[in-house]
Parts: structure tokens; C-alpha cells; sequence
């Protein structure tokens, strides 16, 4: 027997307390898990996006929205001749209502472009021109919408056909449906519109290079950002406000966390007070009962934070499982992010447990000469 | 052939403990000598001040006024009472307060694990002790699971798990039947006997107090009788 033996024995003895207890944090590290897997997911589903399309820049204008906002397709024309610039696709993506589908990304690409050139054909056949009332679909997003190839699908108003499944070799590309733009101005009246230019630069580039790149396009292009593709979606608002609020969700779950610990502990302490006294009589140091209370705590937190990354997983999978989410984004829960949860979890256990040790430590001995 | 003179354990002068600023006056200029090894009883009427006396032996409060010294050292003035009970001090108490969820061997380890005794030491040391109250047997079973009088032997056995010299006991027989008192009262003397502690035992019962070498009677904080009874100081 040792001192670990009395701390865990203090949190067996009331078994549903310490369950219920447990769940509450696991609860809240799992929304951590699961928020912040899913909003650091959209970022690195876009970034792998453009890296499975070969862009080096994208010009765009990422403001408060999950889409760029459109800017006129002449734009091209003012920044195609600038150094370092091996080529351009214009695009025009939306995020739209597909037939029983609540959102899917609509990838309109320039016909010929090089945003083709990553999809792999894994049946049927590419679209044979540009006006051809055809789309291929990204493999997640056959899934989703439960689609093959010779199947009508309908864009808003336009009835199109699947002609094609490929494979984007990113999550965001795969939970696509891809058609040439065009075609896509054309259903959705933004004729003349887009609202991204992919770039890829000359083998060589320097990060200086790119950088002045950038700046000149900028100048050049007032309506839209130059910004390196892995950059991309971290400079757009819209990521920044998912990212604030699945941490200050997730905040929230902690602090409920938090309050439920406390809550236990303080029961903990008020109802093992005779238990404290007589742990002080028989020479015990009222620094070795803080001790165990905040040892309890922090144990509590421990198993809490183990059990809420488990949920957090299991739950932010069958999430992105789900037909409103699948194939948006792939969501980026790392070893990182696991251990930064747990820690947290350990650290709500002991900041729980302050001021119930604080107030095991007031404990007057005598009383364990009463009853 | 000269014989050596009897030390005092606890001294105490004019020894004053008030609750409630001063409306209840538990101690009232208690003047009072424990020797070493000997084996006193308190009585009295409840609320005569014969626990918190106990309480103020033990250092788990502190006198009003007054001076009290165990071998020379003022008690309120400890730097650390806690190393104070955990070495000289054992306590048994009228209610066993044995820790629900440990057996009886580990309720005896409980008041080891402030020393640094290895793990192996302090389970021998429990199982001897367990061992010398008759509990053998009964090493691993729960509080829950032993008659009044078997924990009271786990208790007893738990007091003694840091060889103290003084054994503190409040009512120890209180929640007994008369059978299993007697055997804990005889269990308390053989012990003091043996190990040569001073055991300061706080009773109602009268046929308790006579095993004591010494009674002191207590009436609303003074100390009305000191009397020996004749059995004799274990020196």
C-alpha cells in the first residue's frame, strides 16, 4: 500500500460519483477534440486541395465567407505575364445545395486548365467539351450523393449527367463535383465571373521571389489576395472565426468541466471531513491532505481527458461521416492536439481541485475526537 | 541502591481552553503532572473538559492560556505538531474511525506512510501488529466485515504503528459490550505494560477507570480528585 493506493481508493469509493464526474470532463475534452480537430481540418483540407492541384498562389478574396468572393475573369490577364509564373487556372467554386445534398463543394474549372490534371479517372471518362452538360464527381462525393457514372444530376435548374468518378487525391478534390466553368457560369449566371486563379510558379522560385510575387499581384489586383496555398485559408477570416469559436466552445465545455470536478471534490472533502480529521490525528501534514485531494483532482482529470480524446475521435469521425459534412473536410486531429486535450484535462483537474484542498486544509483535527 | 526519579511526560500550569470567545470555558486553570509510563484515567460528567483535554495533549488545539509541555517542550509552540502525534502519539477513539475502504492491514499502515519506511517494512510491520492484538486472521478484511471489538483491536494495533510513548484514549470501550470492553481494556494495559507507555484513557465507566493507576476527576474544567488506586506505576 501506498499514498496512490489512498488516492485511488478516495475516488473508488463513491463509484457513480467519480463516473458521472469522469463523463463531464470527457465530455467537454471531447468537444476540444472535436471542434478544434474540425476547424484546423478545414484549413488543411483547403491546403491539400491546392497542393493535389499543383498551385503554388492562389489569388483570391477569402473574406467572411466558407467561398471567395467572385472578382471579373480579366483579372488573369493583368498578372499572367509576371515573372515567375509558370501558369494559370481560373476557377469558380461555390459551396451549393446539390439535389438532396444540404452542401457540396461545385468546382468549376477552366476548360483545359491544369486543375485537371490531378484527377484520376476511376470510371467512366472526362467531359469532351467545355458546353458538355457533364460533370465528373470527386469518389466522396459520388458517395455522397449517391451517384455513378451514366446518372443524372441536377446543378439549381440545369439537368447534367456523372460521366466520370476520379480520384483528387485530396479530401476536398474527392468531395467535389467538378465540371467546367463555363458550364458552371453559365447554371449559376456568373458569366464572366470567378473567384480563384491558381498559379504555379517556375521550378526555382525563391521564397523572396514569392513573396514580391505576391506583392505585385496585390498592387495589381486590388479586388483579390495573393497569398502562398498553404497560407491560404489561415489568412481568411472566416477561418479565424471558426477557429475563435470551436476554442471558445470548446472553453465552455471545459469550464462546465471544471465546475463538475470542483463540485465532486468539494463533496469529496465535506463529506470525508471526519476521515481528514482523523488522518491529521494520526500525524498526517495538512500539506499531505491538499496533496490528496489535488491528486484525486488531477487523476480525475487524467481519466477524463484519456476517455474525452477517445470520444472526441470516435465522435469527429462519425461526424465527418455524416452527408452535411462528408467530403467538406478531412478533420486534422494529430498527436498534438491528443496530448494538448489531455493536458488540459489534467490541468482542469487540479485547478478543480484548489480550493476544495484549500478547504481540506482548514480542517480542525478536534473533530475527530467528536463522534 | 538510589532509584531514579520519575519523569514527567506532560506537565501542565494553569492550563485555560475556551470555545465560543470565552462563552463556553471547557478548561479552567488545570494544573496537572503525567509521569512517564503511567497509565491515568480522566473522569467525569460529559462536557467537563475531559476531551478537550485529551485534544490539548495531542496538539490538536491549542490552550487558551496556560503552559503545557510534553518532556520539556511547550506543546503550542511546536513547529510541527503533525511530526509531534506521528511520533509520540498514538490515538484510540471512542468510534474506531478506521478508514472504510482499506482492510485492516492497510488501516494499520495508514499512519506509516508519513515516514519513510519502504513498503515491505511498514506491511511486516502492520501484520505484527494486527498480529499482537489477535487479529492474524482478520489481516485483509474491510471495517465493514469486523465485529466492535475486532476494530477496536484494528484501531489499537493502528495507534501503535509509529511506536509512540504515549497512547492517547477517548471512550475506548464506550461502544463496546462489556465482554469485548474488558478485552480491550486488558488488551490497552498489557500493551502499556509492556512497551512502557504513558496512556492517558478518558472513561465514564468507573470499573475502567480503576484499572488506571491514577484517576483524575474532573468537574466543569477543574480537576476536583487526583488519587492513585493502588495498582501500582509500571516504572
Amino acid at each position: 500500500m501506498s499514498f496512490v493506493t489512498v488516492v485511488i481508493r478516495g475516488l473508488i469509493r463513491r463509484r457513480t460519483r467519480t463516473t458521472l464526474t469522469l463523463l463531464g470532463i470527457s465530455i467537454g475534452i471531447a468537444a476540444v477534440v472535436a471542434l478544434v480537430g474540425l476547424s484546423r481540418g478545414l484549413n488543411k483540407s483547403w491546403a491539400a486541395g491546392m497542393k493535389a492541384r499543383g498551385t503554388d498562389v492562389v489569388v483570391s478574396n477569402m473574406t467572411s465567407s466558407l467561398v471567395p468572393k467572385p472578382f471579373n475573369a480579366t483579372v488573369r490577364d493583368r498578372i499572367a505575364h509576371l515573372p515567375h509564373i509558370a501558369g494559370t487556372c481560373t476557377l469558380l467554386v461555390d459551396l451549393m445545395s446539390v439535389e438532396n445534398t444540404e452542401m457540396i463543394m461545385v468546382s468549376g474549372r477552366e476548360w483545359g486548365g491544369f486543375a485537371w490534371g490531378n484527377l484520376k479517372l476511376m470510371s467512366g471518362r472526362m467531359p469532351n467539351a467545355a458546353q458538355e452538360k457533364a460533370v465528373v464527381l470527386g469518389r466522396t462525393a459520388a458517395d455522397v450523393l449517391k451517384k455513378k457514372v451514366g446518372d443524372p444530376i441536377q446543378i439549381e435548374t440545369a439537368e447534367l449527367k456523372v460521366v466520370g468518378i476520379v480520384d483528387g487525391n485530396a479530401w476536398v478534390e474527392n468531395g467535389s463535383v467538378i465540371l467546367s466553368m463555363p458550364l458552371l457560369q453559365e447554371i449559376t449566371g456568373d458569366q464572366d465571373r470567378i473567384n480563384v486563379i491558381d498559379v504555379r510558379l517556375t521550378p526555382g522560385t525563391s521564397r523572396a521571389d514569392v513573396q514580391s510575387l505576391c506583392e505585385q499581384i496585390d498592387q495589381l489586383v486590388p479586388e483579390a489576395r495573393a497569398i502562398v496555398a498553404s497560407e491560404n485559408l489561415n489568412q481568411s477570416e472566416i477561418s479565424r472565426i471558426v477557429g475563435a469559436m470551436s476554442w471558445s466552445t470548446s472553453l465552455l465545455a471545459v469550464l462546465v468541466g471544471v465546475l463538475g470536478v470542483m463540485n465532486t471534490m468539494l463533496m469529496n472533502v465535506f463529506e470525508r471531513t471526519p476521515e481528514i480529521c482523523v488522518l491529521l490525528a494520526l500525524g498526517w501534514k495538512r500539506r499531505r491532505i491538499v496533496e490528496l485531494v489535488l491528486w484525486e483532482s488531477a487523476i480525475l482529470g487524467l481519466l477524463g481527458g484519456i476517455i474525452g480524446v477517445f470520444i472526441g475521435v470516435v465522435g469527429v469521425r462519425l461526424l465527418a461521416a455524416t452527408p452535411s459534412i462528408r467530403g467538406l473536410l478531412e478533420p486534422d486531429i494529430g498527436i498534438r492536439l491528443l496530448a494538448v486535450s489531455v493536458a488540459i484535462a489534467i490541468l482542469v483537474g487540479v485547478v478543480s481541485g484548489l480550493y476544495p484542498a484549500w478547504r481540506s486544509s482548514r480542517v480542525t483535527p478536534s473533530q475527530a475526537l467528536h463522534g | 541502591m538510589l532509584e531514579s526519579p520519575v519523569l514527567n511526560a506532560f506537565e501542565a500550569v494553569g492550563l485555560k481552553k475556551d470555545f465560543d470567545d470565552g462563552a463556553v470555558q471547557a478548561l479552567r486553570s488545570l494544573d496537572l503532572q503525567i509521569p512517564e509510563g503511567e497509565f491515568i484515567a480522566i473522569t467525569g460528567p460529559s462536557g467537563c473538559g475531559k476531551t478537550t483535554l485529551l485534544q490539548l495533549l495531542g496538539a490538536l488545539d491549542r490552550p487558551t492560556a496556560g503552559t503545557l509541555v510534553f518532556r520539556g517542550v511547550s506543546i503550542p509552540d511546536l513547529p510541527d505538531p503533525s511530526a509531534y502525534r506521528s511520533r509520540e502519539i498514538g490515538f484510540v477513539f471512542q468510534s474506531f474511525h478506521l478508514l472504510p475502504t482499506f482492510t485492516a492491514l492497510e488501516n494499520v499502515q495508514i499512519p506509516m506512510l508519513e515516514t519513510r519506511m519502504p513498503s515491505a517494512k511498514r506491511r511486516d510491520q502492520a501484520r505484527e501488529l494486527l498480529k499482537s492484538v489477535g487479529l492474524e486472521r482478520r489481516l485483509n478484511h474491510f471495517p465493514s466485515k469486523l465485529s466492535g471489538g475486532e476494530r477496536q483491536r484494528v484501531a489499537i494495533a493502528r495507534s501503535l504503528a509509529n511506536s509512540p510513548s504515549v497512547l492517547l484514549a477517548d471512550e475506548p470501550t464506550g461502544n463496546l459490550d462489556s465482554d469485548n470492553a474488558a478485552m480491550i481494556l486488558d488488551l490497552l494495559v498489557k500493551i502499556q505494560q509492556e512497551k512502557r507507555m504513558t496512556l492517558v484513557l478518558v472513561t465514564h465507566d468507573d470499573r475502567v477507570a480503576h484499572r488506571a493507576t491514577r484517576i483524575i476527576h474532573m468537574i466543569d474544567g477543574h480537576a476536583v480528585s487526583d488519587r492513585q488506586t493502588g495498582n501500582g506505576v509500571y516504572q
